[in-house]
C-alpha cells in the first residue's frame, strides 16, 4: 500500500498538468435561507472524493475536479447541512451551483482556524478547541479571555477582579518559571506579544503590567476563539508556542446590509471580603493584649473596607453595520464601554472601532482582506495603598475628626503624625490621582492569490501592525498625611510615563492543496513560508518630587526639588521560516508534519536560532470498511502527536548582551570632595538560549447518535528543558551573585475530557438542552533546577517581614510550592502557642527552628479543573449557565498572616487592626511561615447565569432579544480570604474585592 | 513550464529577501539605552566612573539609589547593603546589640542560630564577592595592553595606575572581611580564568593573600584619606587593615603577629590623623570633617542614598519615646537596642561620668530584654545622628549625610595597647597613655598601669567602639563569642547560654556550595 501512497504523492506533482485537460469546475455562492446573506466559511465538499473548499467572505466558492457526476455537501456551524445530488461537471466547463443553508443553532464542528490557514475539524490531528460566539460567556466581559472561561478543558483563566485588570491564562499548566507562561495570542493573523521583555520594556515603570493587554479588543467583535493546545498544533508558531496559542478571529460580516445594536447596563456589588476584627472585637483585643494602648483606642465604629467600596454601575453599547457588495463583504463595529469598579476610584472606559473588509479581485484570483481596529481606553486606578490601609486602620477610629478633616494616627503627646502608621485611606482616595490613557490599533492587510498554471497553489502575503501608545499619570499632592510624614523638601510628586510601542509583522507563505490522483479520497496540503517581526519600544518617563504647588495637579510641573527622568529604547527582532504538510490518505489516515525555524535577537551569539519540528497522526477508525457500520458511533478518531516548541518570552531583551549600566544621581560615590556617577558592568550569560518544550499528546474523538453527543479524551505530557533560572554563580566568577541561565526542567502531565451533547432536542422551537462538560487534570513537577546539589530556590515575596518568601522551587515538587513550618498537633489540633520549638516540627532535629526546617506544602495550581455549560431554549426563551470548579489549588492568606497576631496591637507606632484569624490561632507574634495560612482554595462557582427572550416579530425589526445575566452567582469554598482565584501566584495580599454583577440588556437588528 | 516555475521561485526569493524576511540575517540588536562593552572606554572618564562603582559598592545597593537595578539579588535590596550586612554580622550575635524585627533569617543573627541558607549571611558573602569580581574586571580592563590598544594618553594611563592600586585595596578589604566571617574562601584575582570553578583556599592562605596585596600597593597610595582622597584608599587605611589582620593572626592564620600589629598601628598613629576632641562629632552628619577619621564609607542625603548604611543605623536605632528630630530623621524604625550587658560595661551606669553613655536612651524602656520583639525592651543607643556637630539637620531627613567610620584613630590606640599586652613589643607606658587619652576624652577617669590588662582592653573596646562593627571579631579573639561567654538571648534563651564553637565562623552559603561543588562547608554546618 505504501508504495501506492508514495506514487500517489509524487503523481500529484507530476500529473497535475495533464489532469487539467479533463477537469471542470463547480462554483457558486452559499447563502443563508433567512435573508439571503452570504454564508462565509461554509464547507463545501464532494461526496466520494476528498475534494472540498470553504466559502469565502462573499459566500462564493469554487471547486476543480474531474468531469463526472457528483453529490455536493455544504455545511457550516450554525446551519443545517445541505446535500445536493446529481451535480454534473463537464470537461473545461464551470457548473454553477448556488446553495442555500437553513439556520440551525447547533455547535457542529466545522472549519477550524489553525496557524497560517484553516482546517476541517474532522481532519485535525492535534488537540484544538474552538469556542464560537454562541458559546461565549455573556454579561459584562471587558476583555476576550473572559469569553472562554470554563469552556475549554485544560485552560485556566484567572483575572484579578478589577474591571480591565490583568488576566492570566495557563494552557495545560505552566511550562516556565522565569519566562512567560502566557499563551501566544494571534488576532486575525497578527501575533500579539504580551509576555517577555517587550511589554513595559527593560526597567520601565511597569505601565500596563497589571492591565490586560487584550483590553483593546472589544469582545463583541469576536467571532471565535481557538485554543491550540498540543505541540503539533502550536509548532507552526514554534517560537512562542510552548504555552499554547490562542487564535482570535473577528467577525467579518457578510449578511445584510444589516444594522444591529446591543446595549447593556450593569450593577456590581462586593461579595465577601477579608475577615477583619470589628470594632467591638478589636476593642476587646486591645484591652486584653495591649492595655497601654487603650487610651488611644478611639470610640468610633468604622467599617473601613465598606468606606472604600461602592456599588458600581456600568454600561456598554455596540453598534454593528455589515453588508456585502458584488464581490466584497464588510463589517464596521463600534463599541463603547464604561465600567466602574467596586473600589472607589477604579474605572475603565473604552471606545473601540473595528473594520473588516474583504474583496475578490482579478477575476476571483485575488482575495484581499483587511482588518483594522483601534481603541482608546481610559483607566482610573484606586491609589495603590488604599486597600492595605483600609485593612490595617483600627475600626475604633473615626473617618473624620471634623467635616473634611481626615483622622490620622498621631503621637498623643506631640500631636505629630506617626511615620510608620497607616494613612487614612479616604484621604488618599480623595486626593491622589492615578490614570492612564491607552491608544492602540492593530490591523493587517492580507492578499491571497490563486496562482495560475498550478491548480491548488495559492500565495499569501500579509502585513500587520500593532501600535500602542500608553500614558500613565500619577499625582500626589504635598499636603496629605503620606507626604507630610516625609522630608519636607520632597513632598508631593507627579509622575508621567509615556510608552510607545510598534510591532510590525510580515508573512509570506504559499499553500498547495490538491487531491492525490490514483488514490481515492486522498489529499495533500502543503504550506511553506517566512515570517518576520520587528518590535520597537520607547519608554519615556519622569517623576518630580518636592512640588511647590498643588494647583496644577496632573497637568503641569510647578517648581520642584528633585526630578527623575528616564528614557529606554528597546528593539527586538524575530525571523522565521516554516513549513507544514498535511496528508490525508483515503480519508482514514491523517498525517501532519511541521517544522519551524526561528531566530530571536534576545539570545546569545550562535544561540539565536532554534528549530522546532512536530509530527502527528490521526486515524479515523470509522472510515475503515470493517468498522464503518458495525459500531454504534458516528465518529471515532484516534490522535497521536509529538512536537517541540520554544519560549522566547524571557524577562529581558538584552539578557545575553554585555553592557554597562550608568548609575543615577542618587547612587553616586564620593571620591574626595566630589560625587562621581558610576558605571557598572552587567552580569550576563552570552549563551542564553531557548527554553524548549517537548510534548506528546494521545487522544480520541468520539461521536454517537449522529454526533448528537461528541466527546474527546486527551492525555499529554510536556517536558520543558533549558529552563531559565537565576542561578547562583560561583563566587568571583560573575558580575552578580545570580545570573539568568538555561538550566533546569519542568514537566506537566495531564488528562483532559470534553463532552458536548444535545441532551434534549425538541426541534426548532421546542425544548432543547445542550450541555458541555469538561474536566482536566494537570500534574506539574519541577524536575531539576540546576546543577546537582542545588536543592531549592526560595521565591514568592509576601507582605510582612521584608524579604520574606513563602514559596519554593524544589525538584520533585510543583513549581512555586508553598514552603512552610509544619505545626505540631495535639489531638488533631495544631499547637499555636509557645516557643517556635514547641509549635513547629524540628525537621532536621537540631533543636532549633530555622530555615532548614521549612518543608514544601501544596501549590497554587489546581490539580483538577471542571467546567460545565448548559444552554436551554424553548420557544423564544433561552437560558444558559457556566459553572466552574477547581480542586487542589491552595492559597496563602497573606492578609491573615500579616495582621494575624496580637503583637500588632502593641506596636507603639501604629495600633492597627487584626485579621479575624487571630481569634482562631491566638498568635502573639508574627508566624508568617506557618502552614495554617496555606489554605485549601478548592471551589465551585457559578460564573454566569443568563436568561433571554427573543421576539418572533416585533415591529420592523429583523430580530430583537432582551436578556439578563448574573455573573458570579455563587462561590462555594472553604477558603477564608477574599477570593480563591484572584491571584495566579497563590498569594492573597490585598486583592481587589470580588463582586457580583447584574447585567440587563437588549439587542435589536434592523 | 519548469523554467517558468524556476523563474517565479527566483523572483519570489528575491522579493522576500528585499522584504527582509527570508534571508537569514544577523539578529544582533545592540542595547541602545545602555552603553556597550565595545565603546565604554572610548571615554577616558569611564575609568574613574568604574572606580567610583567599586567604592559605591560599599555604600549603595544598585544603580538607581536608594533602591532599583540592584547589584545582587535574592534578598531585599536594602538588606543587602554592604555596611548594613557587615555591621549586623559583627554586632547582632554579640553582647552589644539586638534587633526586634522578624524578617526571615534576622532573628537567627540575634541568637547565633543561623543556618547555611541564612539570607543575611548569604547576602554578605555575595556582597564581598561582588566587590572582588568588580575589582577583578576593573583590573582586567585596565592592563597596560588594554590601555595601549585603546590609545590611552600618558596622563590617563598614570591616573589609571593609581586607580588600580585603589581597586586592589578594595578587593583586599573585602577579602579581609571574608577571612573574618567565612574563613576558607576561594581566592579569585584578575588572572583567574572565570570559566573555571575557583578553588577553595585555607583561611591562612587567604590571610596571606590580603597581607601581600596590601603590602604591594601601600607605596602607590597617599598617606591619609583626606582632601581629594576622602573616602578613598590610603596608607593609613592599608595600615589599619593590616593591624586588624595581624591582631587576629592567631585565630585566622595560626600564628601570633602582634609585633606586626603594633608596627601597623604605630604607623597609623604617626600619620596626620588626630583624636577628635569632640567625640560625638565622629558620628554626626558632618563627620567627614572629623580629624579622627582614618577610612570611612561616605553617605549623602542627595548623592549617595541607600536603605542600608547609616540610613539603617540611625532609623533602626530610633523607636519608642524618642524624638526622630533629635536624630535628624523623619521617623524611627523601632529595631535596634542595646543588650543589657553593653550598658553594664559602663560601671555604675547611670551614675557615671563617662560621657560615652550620653548616647543611651532609657525613657519608657526597660534595660532587660524580656521579649526581643518588643521595641521598648532594651535601652536604645543614639550614637549615629543625621545632625551636624553644629546642630544643623542633614540634607535629607530619610537619607542621612552621616558617613560610616570603618576605621578611626581610637581603634589604632587600642590595638597598640592590646598588641603590647599580647607581647608584641612596644611600650607599656605609651599603651597606657593611649588608653587614658581615650578615657580622659570621655571623662571616664584615667586608669593605672595595674589596671591595664587584656580583659580591660576587651571591655574598653566595648565602651569606646560600641556599635562600631568590631565586637564579634574582638570576642572571638578573646575566645568568648561562642563556647564561652553568656549574655541575654545568646543561644535563643532569655538568660543566655553558650553555643557550639563552630559559630566562630559563618557558614559558606548553601547557594555557593551548589554553584561551586568543589568547596567544603565550614565545620559544624
Amino acid at each position: 500500500m505504501w508504495r501506492t501512497v508514495i506514487r500517489g504523492v509524487l503523481a500529484t506533482f507530476l500529473a497535475s498538468a495533464p489532469a487539467l485537460a479533463q477537469t471542470g469546475s463547480i462554483s457558486g455562492r452559499v447563502v443563508a435561507a433567512e435573508g439571503g446573506a452570504p454564508v462565509v466559511g461554509a464547507q463545501v465538499t464532494v461526496v466520494g472524493t476528498n475534494i472540498g473548499t470553504v466559502s469565502r467572505d462573499d459566500g462564493r466558492y469554487s471547486l476543480t475536479l474531474q468531469a463526472g457526476r457528483y453529490t455536493v455537501v455544504a455545511s457550516r456551524i450554525g446551519f443545517a447541512r445541505d446535500t445536493v445530488p446529481g451535480v454534473v461537471v463537464n470537461p473545461a466547463a464551470t457548473t454553477t451551483l448556488n446553495i442555500t443553508l437553513r439556520s440551525a443553532p447547533t455547535a457542529l464542528a466545522g472549519v477550524v482556524v489553525v496557524g497560517y490557514g484553516t482546517q476541517q475539524a474532522k481532519d485535525l490531528t492535534g488537540s484544538v478547541a474552538t469556542v464560537t460566539t454562541e458559546e461565549f460567556n455573556t454579561g459584562r466581559v471587558v476583555s476576550p479571555e473572559g469569553l472562554i472561561r470554563g469552556k475549554v478543558a485544560g485552560v485556566e483563566v484567572s483575572d484579578n477582579n478589577e474591571p480591565g485588570g490583568g488576566v492570566s491564562i495557563r494552557v495545560r499548566g505552566g511550562t516556565s518559571v522565569n519566562a512567560s507562561n502566557e499563551p501566544l495570542y494571534v488576532v486575525d493573523g497578527v501575533p500579539i506579544d504580551i509576555g517577555g521583555g517587550s511589554v513595559g520594556g527593560d526597567g520601565s515603570t511597569g505601565l500596563g503590567r497589571n492591565r490586560n493587554p487584550l483590553n483593546f479588543l472589544n469582545p463583541n467583535d469576536i467571532e471565535s476563539i481557538t485554543v491550540l493546545k498540543d505541540a503539533s498544533s502550536t509548532a507552526i508558531y514554534g517560537n512562542r508556542g510552548a504555552n499554547g496559542v490562542v487564535i482570535i478571529t473577528t467577525r467579518s460580516g457578510g449578511s445584510g446590509p444589516q444594522v444591529s445594536y446591543t446595549g447593556t447596563v450593569s450593577g456590581s456589588r462586593v461579595v465577601g471580603g477579608p475577615n477583619m476584627l470589628n470594632a467591638a472585637q478589636y476593642r476587646a483585643a486591645v484591652q486584653q493584649f495591649a492595655p497601654s494602648n487603650v487610651a488611644s483606642l478611639g470610640t468610633a465604629s468604622t467599617d473601613w473596607l465598606g468606606a472604600i467600596e461602592r456599588n458600581a454601575g456600568g454600561q456598554e453599547h455596540n453598534l454593528d453595520f455589515s453588508g456585502h457588495g458584488e464581490t466584497n463583504v464588510y463589517r464596521l463595529g463600534l463599541g463603547y464601554l464604561d465600567q466602574n469598579g467596586v473600589l472607589i476610584g477604579s474605572r475603565t472606559q473604552r471606545a473601540s472601532a473595528s473594520l473588516n473588509y474583504s474583496d475578490r479581485l482579478l477575476g476571483d484570483r485575488l482575495a484581499l482582506r483587511t482588518h483594522i481596529r483601534g481603541s482608546r481606553s481610559l483607566d482610573w486606578y484606586t491609589p495603590g495603598s488604599v486597600l492595605g490601609e483600609a485593612l490595617a486602620f483600627a475600626p475604633t477610629q473615626p473617618m473624620y475628626t471634623a467635616p473634611g478633616t481626615y483622622y490620622q494616627y498621631r503621637d498623643p503627646t506631640s500631636g505629630a503624625l506617626i511615620g510608620l502608621a497607616p494613612n487614612n485611606p479616604l484621604e488618599d482616595l480623595a486626593y491622589v490621582q492615578d490614570q492612564a490613557t491607552i491608544l492602540r490599533s492593530v490591523g493587517n492587510v492580507e492578499g491571497e492569490y490563486r496562482l495560475p498554471f498550478i491548480s491548488g497553489l495559492t500565495a499569501t502575503v500579509r502585513g500587520g501592525y500593532d501600535v500602542n501608545r500608553a500614558d500613565r499619570n500619577v499625582f500626589t499632592p504635598t499636603n496629605i498625611a503620606s507626604q507630610l510624614k516625609g522630608d519636607s523638601a520632597t513632598r508631593g510628586s507627579i509622575a508621567r510615563a509615556n510608552h510607545d510601542e510598534l510591532h510590525t509583522v510580515g508573512d509570506v507563505y504559499a499553500n498547495y492543496r490538491n487531491v492525490l490522483p490514483r488514490l481515492t479520497n486522498s489529499t495533500l496540503d502543503l504550506t511553506a513560508g517566512v515570517s518576520g517581526e520587528n518590535f520597537n519600544g520607547t519608554y519615556n518617563g519622569y517623576s518630580a518630587n518636592g512640588l511647590s504647588s498643588n494647583l496644577l495637579g496632573l497637568n503641569g510641573v510647578p517648581s520642584f526639588t528633585e526630578a527623575h527622568p528616564g528614557v529606554s529604547v528597546v528593539d527586538h527582532v524575530l525571523r522565521s521560516q516554516f513549513g507544514r504538510a498535511n496528508l490525508n490518505l483515503f480519508d482514514r489516515y491523517l498525517i501532519t508534519a511541521t517544522v519551524r525555524r526561528d531566530g530571536s535577537s534576545r539570545f546569545g551569539e550562535g544561540q539565536k536560532y532554534g528549530t522546532f519540528p512536530s509530527a502527528a497522526f490521526a486515524w479515523r477508525l470509522l472510515e475503515e470498511p470493517m468498522l464503518r457500520d458495525r459500531l454504534p458511533l458516528s465518529d471515532l478518531k484516534f490522535r497521536l502527536s509529538w512536537g517541540r516548541n520554544g519560549n522566547e518570552a524571557i524577562p529581558c531583551n538584552y539578557c545575553a548582551y554585555g553592557a554597562y549600566d550608568v548609575g543615577g544621581p542618587n547612587a553616586q560615590a564620593q571620591l574626595g570632595n566630589v560625587f562621581v556617577t558610576t558605571i557598572r558592568p552587567v552580569a550576563f550569560d552570552a549563551n542564553l538560549h531557548w527554553e524548549t518544550t517537548t510534548s506528546t499528546n494521545v487522544g480520541f474523538d468520539i461521536g454517537i447518535l449522529r454526533d448528537r453527543f461528541t466527546g474527546s479524551v486527551d492525555y499529554y505530557t510536556k517536558t520543558t528543558h533549558d529552563l531559565l533560572f537565576n542561578v547562583p554563580t560561583a563566587a568571583g566568577t560573575a558580575l552578580s551573585n545570580n545570573v539568568l541561565t538555561n538550566i533546569g526542567s519542568v514537566r506537566n502531565r495531564g488528562v483532559e475530557l470534553m463532552v458536548d451533547g444535545k441532551l434534549i432536542d425538541g426541534g426548532a422551537r421546542g425544548f432543547t438542552w445542550n450541555v458541555n462538560l469538561n474536566a482536566s487534570h494537570n500534574n506539574n513537577e519541577l524536575l531539576t533546577i540546576g546543577r546537582p546539589g542545588v536543592t531549592s530556590i526560595q521565591t514568592g515575596l509576601i507582605a510582612g517581614g521584608v524579604g520574606t518568601t513563602i514559596q519554593v522551587l524544589q525538584p520533585g515538587q510543583p513549581v512555586n510550592s508553598f514552603y512552610v513550618y509544619q505545626h505540631k498537633s495535639v489531638n488533631g489540633a495544631p499547637v499555636t502557642t509557645g516557643a517556635d520549638t514547641a509549635m513547629y516540627i524540628d525537621q532536621n532535629g537540631d533543636g532549633i527552628i530555622n530555615t532548614s526546617d521549612l518543608v514544601p506544602f501544596h501549590s497554587p495550581a489546581p490539580t483538577w479543573i471542571f467546567g460545565h455549560t448548559s444552554n436551554v431554549t424553548w420557544r423564544g426563551w433561552d437560558a444558559s449557565t457556566t459553572i466552574r470548579a477547581y480542586r487542589g489549588n491552595y492559597v496563602y492568606n497573606n492578609v491573615a498572616s500579616n495582621l494575624g497576631n496580637y503583637s500588632v496591637l502593641t506596636s507603639p507606632f501604629a495600633p492597627v487592626n487584626l485579621s479575624a484569624s487571630v481569634l482562631q490561632y491566638g498568635f502573639t507574634r508574627p508566624q508568617y511561615l506557618s502552614d495554617l495560612y496555606v489554605e485549601d482554595a478548592s471551589f465551585v462557582r457559578m460564573d454566569n447565569l443568563t436568561v433571554g427572550y427573543t421576539f418572533d416579530r416585533l415591529a420592523q425589526l429583523s430580530n430583537a432579544r432582551i436578556f439578563g445575566t448574573i455573573q458570579n452567582v455563587f462561590t462555594s469554598t472553604k477558603y477564608s480570604g477574599v477570593d480563591p482565584t484572584a491571584n495566579i501566584n497563590g498569594i492573597d495580599n490585598n486583592v481587589y474585592p470580588r463582586s457580583r454583577t447584574f447585567v440587563g440588556g437588549l439587542s435589536v437588528g434592523f | 513550464m519548469y523554467i517558468k516555475s524556476t523563474r517565479w521561485l527566483a523572483l519570489g526569493a528575491t522579493a522576500l529577501c528585499l522584504a527582509g524576511l527570508a534571508c537569514t540575517k544577523d539578529l544582533t540588536v545592540q542595547p541602545q539605552s545602555q552603553i556597550t562593552s565595545g565603546n565604554i572606554f572610548n571615554d577616558p572618564a569611564s575609568y574613574q566612573a568604574f572606580l567610583a562603582k567599586l567604592y559605591a559598592g560599599l555604600a549603595v545597593t544598585g544603580q538607581t539609589g536608594p533602591a532599583g537595578t540592584p547589584d545582587i539579588n535574592g534578598i531585599d535590596e536594602g538588606f543587602s547593603q554592604y555596611v548594613r550586612g557587615y555591621w549586623q554580622m559583627q554586632e547582632l550575635p554579640t553582647d552589644e546589640a539586638i534587633i526586634g524585627w522578624g524578617d526571615t533569617g534576622l532573628p537567627e543573627l540575634n541568637t547565633q542560630t543561623w543556618s547555611a541558607s541564612n539570607p543575611f549571611t548569604t547576602a554578605m558573602y555575595a556582597r564581598i564577592f561582588y566587590q572582588v569580581a568588580l575589582a577583578n574586571e576593573f583590573l582586567r580592563q585596565t592592563t597596560d595592553a588594554q590601555l595601549s590598544s585603546r590609545g590611552t594618553s600618558a596622563d590617563v594611563a598614570t591616573q589609571v595606575a593609581g586607580f588600580r592600586a585603589e581597586a586592589r585595596f578594595l578587593r583586599a578589604l573585602s577579602y579581609y572581611h571574608a577571612v573574618d566571617f567565612f574563613g576558607n574562601v576561594p581566592i579569585v584575582d584578575e588572572s583567574f580564568d572565570i570559566s573555571k570553578l575557583p578553588v577553595q583556599a585555607k583561611r591562612a592562605d587567604v590571610f596571606a593573600f590580603v597581607e601581600s596585596e596590601l603590602k604591594a600597593i601601600r607605596g602607590s597610595l597617599p598617606p591619609t584619606s583626606t582632601g581629594n582622597y576622602y573616602g578613598r584608599a590610603s596608607q593609613a587605611a592599608v595600615d589599619m587593615t593590616l593591624a586588624h589582620l595581624y591582631l587576629n593572626a592567631k585565630v585566622w592564620a595560626g600564628t601570633d603577629r602582634n609585633a606586626d600589629a603594633l608596627a601597623s598601628a604605630s604607623s597609623v598613629i604617626a600619620s596626620a590623623v588626630t583624636l577628635d576632641p569632640n567625640f560625638p562629632h565622629i558620628f554626626d552628619a558632618d563627620n567627614n570633617t572629623s580629624p579622627e577619621m582614618i577610612f570611612s564609607v561616605p553617605f549623602d542625603g542627595v548623592h549617595t542614598r541607600t536603605y542600608g548604611g547609616t540610613t539603617y543605623l540611625i532609623h533602626a536605632s530610633v523607636g519608642d519615646n524618642m524624638d526622630p528630630a533629635a536624630a535628624g530623621i523623619d521617623g524611627g524604625w523601632y529595631g535596634l537596642r542595646l543588650r543589657p550587658e553593653a550598658v553594664d560595661r559602663y560601671t555604675g551606669y547611670p551614675t557615671t561620668t563617662d560621657t560615652r553613655t550620653s548616647f543611651i536612651q532609657t525613657s519608657g524602656r526597660t534595660k532587660a530584654i524580656g521579649s526581643i520583639g518588643s521595641s521598648n525592651n532594651g535601652y536604645a543607643l543614639l550614637k549615629y545622628k543625621n545632625v551636624t556637630s553644629g546642630g544643623a539637620v542633614g540634607s535629607n531627613l530619610t537619607f542621612p549625610d552621616t558617613d560610616y567610620p570603618l576605621y578611626r584613630l581610637a581603634d589604632a590606640y587600642l590595638i597598640y595597647a592590646e598588641a603590647v599586652l599580647r607581647g608584641g613589643g612596644g611600650s607599656r607606658a605609651t599603651a597606657l597613655g593611649y588608653v587614658n587619652a581615650l578615657r580622659n576624652r570621655a571623662s571616664a577617669g584615667a586608669i593605672t598601669d595595674a589596671q591595664l590588662t587584656l580583659p580591660f582592653i576587651l571591655d574598653e573596646r566595648g565602651r569606646e567602639l560600641l556599635w562600631e562593627g568590631m565586637r564579634r571579631q574582638d570576642l572571638i579573639r578573646f575566645g568568648t563569642f561562642s563556647s564561652a561567654g553568656v549574655w541575654s538571648w545568646k543561644g535563643n534563651v532569655a538568660a543566655g547560654t553558650t553555643t557550639a564553637a563552630f559559630h566562630d565562623l559563618y557558614p559558606i552559603p548553601s547557594n555557593e556550595l551548589s554553584a561551586n561543588p568543589t568547596l567544603t562547608q565550614n565545620p559544624g554546618y
